[in-house]
């Protein structure tokens, strides 16, 4: 594929993902055939931002992880009052890295 | 996070392994539960002063142990739920560790899928929140 137009899909989607798989997501995208761009380019990403705004104020009922697509994990924080506190609090460290995940799995579908 | 099956089967183990301490611990001693109900164990509870969704299952699954099931449906209906899964996921557990399967990895897999549906999300997620206001209601 046409390298400027990865390199705008780098620009624009960059927040997206881990820092560390950029570089792969690049390489893999201009390796990639013409036919896919419009998939790729139409796809809707979560923004870890918002995860984390959602998994300070709605963390210990599980919202944050019914919001990025973990509904198993979601109920087992609601039924036990957010892991007793304790998963709510590790699940504002770890939201923005999950949702990030998320975000790659659902890429990694086209490459 | 949790794709792969090794680290949810290990989540699971844990869960369970918690859940069961907590309940011996709430069984056994009295005084323990006075304590918790005094501090408190739920982040929500103490912040806010609202009940969560699920305060009261604890007291729900002791009120189940002591055959009290009329009492642990006015404390809690998820404390049912939550003892259900506190006996079969074990069970579960250790049938797919002995067999070599991941039945209850595919379970889980499909559930989530079927889950996510708007037909099952809404009406779940409904009576969720109706079990809520009745939490804050009769204030637990």
């Amino acid at each position: 594929m046409d390298a400027s137009k990865v390199d705008m899909f780098i620009m624009s989607n960059s927040k997206f993902f881990e820092s560390y798989q950029l570089n792969s997501i690049r390489d893999r995208l201009v390796a990639m055939d013409d036919s896919k761009w419009v998939m790729i380019s139409t796809q809707q990403y979560k923004d870890p931002t918002t995860s984390l705004i959602v998994s300070i104020i709605a963390g210990g009922l599980g919202i944050d992880r019914f919001m990025i697509g973990d509904t198993g994990l979601g109920i087992g924080k609601l039924l036990t009052c957010g892991g007793f506190g304790i998963w709510t609090i590790i699940d504002w460290f770890l939201i923005q890295g999950a949702t990030r995940e998320k975000n790659m799995q659902k890429l990694q579908q086209f490459l | 996070m949790f794709g792969n099956k090794q680290s949810l089967y290990l989540l699971l183990s844990l869960a369970c392994l918690a859940g069961y301490a907590w309940l011996i611990i709430h069984l056994y001693q009295e005084q323990t539960q006075q304590q918790a109900r005094a501090f408190g164990t739920c982040l929500m509870k103490q912040t806010t002063g609202i009940p969560c969704p699920s305060c009261g299952s604890t007291r729900a699954i002791v009120a189940l142990t002591q055959g009290n099931v009329s009492e642990a449906m006015l404390l809690n209906p998820l404390g049912f739920i939550i003892a259900l899964v506190l006996i079969i996921l074990p069970i579960w557990l250790g049938y797919d560790k002995l067999r070599n399967s991941e039945s209850l990895y595919q379970f889980y897999r499909h559930t989530e899928k079927t889950l996510r549906q708007p037909k099952w999300a809404i009406p779940l997620s409904l009576l969720v929140i109706l079990n809520w206001i009745w939490n804050i209601y009769k204030d637990v």
